[in-house]
C-alpha cells in the first residue's frame, strides 16, 4: 500500500497557497494518510499540446518515476488540467507502468462518505451560484460534470443555477492550451459571456485554476460585480462559516 | 527564440489589436457572428422547426454518416473508380479525374473554352482547388450568384469570411449605399427592399444568358454517380438548369458509397444550418430527352452537358499514408465546428484563412500552403477545448488536427515565445513557473 499525495499543480502551487491551504484540510478532515510534498514535478499540461511524442513521453517518463521513487499510488489533484493530462497521456504513455490512481478533487468530495463527513450547510440567507464547467474537466477521458453539482446541491440554502451553456456545452473561458501566456484577448470575450449568462447568479465557481485567472482578471477589468470563487476555497467558507458573498 | 516566431506572434497580436477598433472590419464582423454562434447553441435544443430537435436528428444519423464517410476513406480508389465509371458510362457526365490541383484548373479552363464570364455558385472547393486564382489570372469575369457572395463583390470584400452566410457582416445601409454608388439606384435599408432589387435585375440574366456555370457538390454517390447540391435561394437550381454546360468541381472527399449516404448528408447539414436548404438538386444526368422515338437528345430545357473534375491533390495520400489531418476527408462542411468554436468566437475571421474563418480553414491553408501561413492565421489561438470535435456529426477530431499543427510549427521554431519559454521549463526544470 502506497502513499497518498495531493497534487497541487505547479500554477496553483506558485499563485494560489491559500487555495492549496484549503484543499489540504479539506482532504486532511476526511483522509488524514493524504499528503503534500515538496518539489513535485509538473504534470507538463502546458507543454502537451507543442510538444512531440517522443519528447513528452520522456518527461512523463520522468514523473512517474518520481511517483514510484516517492512510492506514491494515489493521487488527489486540485488542478483541472492536471486531473486531463495525468487520466489521459500518462496511461496512454506508460501502459502498465503508471500504477497511480488519480481523480479530481470533485470526484472524491462528491463521494457519498465523504461528502457525508463534511456536512456542509450554509447559514445565512439562500445564495444563488454557478458551476462552470471547465474543459478539462468535461474532455477528461472520465469526465466530471456531475460530482461539483452533486457536492452543491448537498448544501442548504445554496442553490445552483444552472447557466445557459453548461456541462458538455459549456462556454471555454478562452485561456486553455497555454492560450492565457500569448493571447489573453481569448478570454476577454469567452469569460465575459460567461459572467453575462449568470444572471441572478452571484458566485461563479470552478475546479480548474487556469479558469479561475481568466475570471479573476476579466472581473478585474470589466468590473463584474460576481464574485469568483474556486470550489475548496467556496467550501472552506461554508465550513468555517464565512459569508462566501463577502470577498 | 526564433526570430521568425516572435515576427508571426506580432502579426496575429496586430490583428487582434484591429479586431478592439470597432469600425474595423474584423470588430465587424465578430459583432454579427458572436450573436450568430450563441444562437446556434439555443437553436439545437428548442423543438421550433419540428418534432425533434436538431440534436436529437444528428445524434440519430451520426452513426450512419461516420460509417459512410469511414467506408469510403477506407476503400478510397475503389469509390473512386466506381464513381467516375458509372458517371461516365450511365449518367453520361464528360468526367475528368485530376490528380492535382493545376491538373483540374487546366481542365477547368479546357472547358471554359472560349467563354470570358463564368457564373457560380458558393464554392469552398473552387477556392480550395484554386479555381478562382486561375480564373483571375486569365481575367474571367466572375460572376457570383450567392447573394452573401454578391454582395461580398459588391464591396470588394478581401477578408476572410463564412462560407455558409459570406455577406453577413455588411450592414443594410452600407449594402444600399453601394448599390446606389454602383448602380445609381435609391434603395430603402431593407432586406427586402434589397432581394427584391436583385430579384429584379439579376434573375432575368441568371435565367437567359448563362452559358456556362460553375458549382461544387455537397455530396456525390459512388454507386449511382448522382451529385446532391444543396441550396435555400435558388441560384443552383437555376445554374444547373438554366445553362448550356455545367460544371462541378469537387474533391473527391464528396464521394459516398451510395445515394442514400448523399441525402443524408445533405440533410443533415440542412439541419445544421436551419436555413440553408430550400431545395436539394439530385443530378443524375444532363438534361434530356427520348420522347422522339426513344432516340435520346441532351439539352432540353437544362443543362446540355454536365462536367465533372473530381480532384484528388491531397487526398488519397492523407487516406493512404494516414495523415494526421486524414479525417478532413470525413467533413460534410456543415460547419458546426465553426459555430461552437472558442477562438472563432473570441477573434472572428481574425481566426482565418484565404479559404474562410474556423479551424478546418486553417488545416486547409497548412495542405497547401505550409505551416507559417498556418501560424499567420492563428494557430496559436486554439485553445483545445474540443467543442469542435464533441460537435462534429461526422467524428472528425479537429482538435487532435490543431493540437498536430502546433507541434509542427513549435517543431519549426515558430511557437509563440511565451509559450514556448513555458515548454522549456517545463522539460528542463519540471515546473513551468519556476
Amino acid at each position: 500500500m502506497g502513499r497518498k499525495l495531493i497534487f497541487m499543480g505547479c500554477l496553483s502551487s506558485k499563485h494560489y497557497p491559500d487555495t492549496c491551504e484549503n484543499a489540504t484540510k479539506l482532504i486532511q478532515s476526511i483522509d488524514d494518510e493524504y499528503e503534500v510534498l515538496d518539489d513535485v514535478p509538473c504534470c507538463g499540461a502546458l507543454a502537451y499540446h507543442i510538444t512531440k511524442e517522443e519528447k513528452m513521453k520522456e518527461h512523463v517518463n520522468f514523473v512517474n518515476d518520481w511517483f514510484q521513487e516517492n512510492d506514491i499510488d494515489k493521487i488527489t489533484t486540485i488542478c483541472a488540467g492536471c486531473y486531463q493530462y495525468l487520466t489521459r497521456y500518462y496511461p496512454k504513455f506508460l501502459g502498465d507502468d503508471f500504477q497511480v490512481d488519480v481523480e479530481h478533487l470533485l470526484q472524491f468530495l462528491a463521494k457519498p462518505e465523504n461528502l457525508n463527513q463534511l456536512n456542509l450547510e450554509h447559514e445565512g440567507k439562500k445564495i444563488h451560484l454557478c458551476y462552470h464547467d471547465g474543459c478539462h474537466l468535461r474532455n477528461a477521458v472520465v469526465p466530471i460534470i456531475e460530482e461539483p453539482r452533486t457536492i452543491i446541491n448537498s448544501i442548504k440554502n445554496i442553490k445552483l443555477y444552472e447557466m445557459e451553456n453548461n456541462k458538455l456545452n459549456s462556454i471555454c473561458c478562452g485561456s486553455g492550451g497555454g492560450v492565457y501566456s500569448i493571447f489573453k484577448e481569448n478570454s476577454d470575450y469567452n469569460t465575459q459571456t460567461i459572467f453575462d449568462q449568470m444572471r441572478r447568479g452571484k458566485i461563479l465557481l470552478t475546479g480548474c485554476p487556469f479558469c479561475y485567472t481568466a475570471f479573476q482578471r476579466v472581473k478585474k477589468d470589466n468590473n463584474v460585480k460576481k464574485i469568483v470563487l474556486k470550489i475548496e476555497d467556496f467550501l472552506m467558507k461554508i465550513i468555517n462559516g464565512v459569508d462566501p458573498l463577502n470577498e | 527564440m526564433s526570430e521568425k516566431a516572435k515576427e508571426l506572434y506580432e502579426e496575429v497580436q496586430k490583428k487582434i489589436e484591429a479586431l478592439k477598433d470597432e469600425d474595423s472590419e474584423y470588430a465587424k464582423f465578430a459583432e454579427i457572428w458572436r450573436l450568430a454562434c450563441l444562437g446556434k447553441y439555443r437553436s439545437y435544443d428548442l423543438r421550433y422547426l419540428y418534432e425533434d430537435t436538431s440534436r436529437e436528428y444528428i445524434e440519430k444519423y451520426k452513426p450512419a454518416i461516420i460509417e459512410a464517410k469511414e467506408k469510403f476513406v477506407e476503400n478510397i480508389d475503389e469509390y473512386v473508380e466506381k464513381c467516375i465509371n458509372v458517371m461516365e458510362k450511365t449518367n453520361k457526365f464528360k468526367v475528368y479525374y485530376a490528380k492535382t490541383n493545376e491538373e483540374a484548373q487546366e481542365a477547368f479552363m479546357k472547358e471554359l473554352g472560349d467563354e470570358k464570364v463564368i457564373y457560380k455558385s458558393k464554392s469552398l472547393e473552387a477556392k480550395d482547388i484554386g479555381i478562382m486564382d486561375v480564373l483571375k489570372e486569365n481575367n474571367i469575369e466572375i460572376k457570383e450568384t450567392d447573394l452573401g457572395d454578391v454582395l461580398c463583390q459588391l464591396f470588394d470584400y478581401e477578408y476572410p469570411n463564412f462560407t455558409l452566410a459570406p455577406g453577413i457582416q455588411f450592414s443594410e445601409e452600407g449594402i444600399v449605399a453601394k448599390i446606389k454608388e454602383k448602380y445609381g439606384v435609391e434603395l430603402e435599408p431593407d432586406p427586402e427592399k434589397i432581394v427584391q432589387f436583385y430579384r429584379e435585375n439579376y434573375r432575368p440574366e441568371l435565367l437567359n444568358n448563362v452559358k456556362i456555370s460553375l458549382t461544387s457538390a455537397n455530396a456525390i454517390s459512388a454507386h449511382d454517380g448522382t451529385i446532391f447540391l444543396l441550396e435555400n435561394e435558388g441560384n443552383i437550381s437555376l445554374l444547373t438548369r438554366a445553362v448550356d454546360k455545367h460544371i462541378v468541381v469537387s474533391g473527391i472527399s464528396k464521394i459516398v458509397p451510395d445515394e442514400y449516404d448523399a441525402f443524408m448528408v445533405g440533410k443533415i447539414q440542412e439541419r445544421i444550418t436551419n436555413v440553408d436548404a430550400g431545395y436539394i438538386s439530385v443530378i443524375t444526368a444532363p438534361s434530356g430527352t427520348s420522347d422522339i422515338r426513344g432516340t435520346r437528345v441532351f439539352g432540353m430545357y437544362g443543362a446540355k452537358e454536365v462536367v465533372v473534375i473530381l480532384v484528388d491533390d491531397w487526398r488519397t495520400k492523407a487516406a493512404k499514408e494516414d495523415l494526421f489531418y486524414k479525417d478532413m476527408l470525413k467533413c460534410i462542411s456543415c460547419k458546426s465546428c465553426d459555430f461552437v468554436c472558442t477562438a472563432s468566437r473570441a477573434f472572428g475571421n481574425v481566426y482565418s484563412s484565404k479559404y474562410g474563418i474556423g479551424g478546418l480553414n486553417i488545416v486547409r491553408d497548412y495542405i497547401h500552403n505550409g505551416i507559417e501561413e498556418t501560424v499567420k492565421d492563428g494557430l496559436f489561438l486554439c485553445t483545445g477545448c474540443s467543442n469542435c470535435t464533441n460537435w462534429c456529426p461526422s467524428g472528425v477530431d479537429l482538435a487532435e488536427m490543431m493540437k498536430n499543427l502546433k507541434k509542427i510549427a513549435t517543431e519549426k521554431g515558430l511557437c509563440p515565445p511565451p509559450l514556448k519559454s513555458y515548454q522549456e521549463r517545463i522539460l528542463d526544470d519540471k515546473n513551468p513557473f519556476k
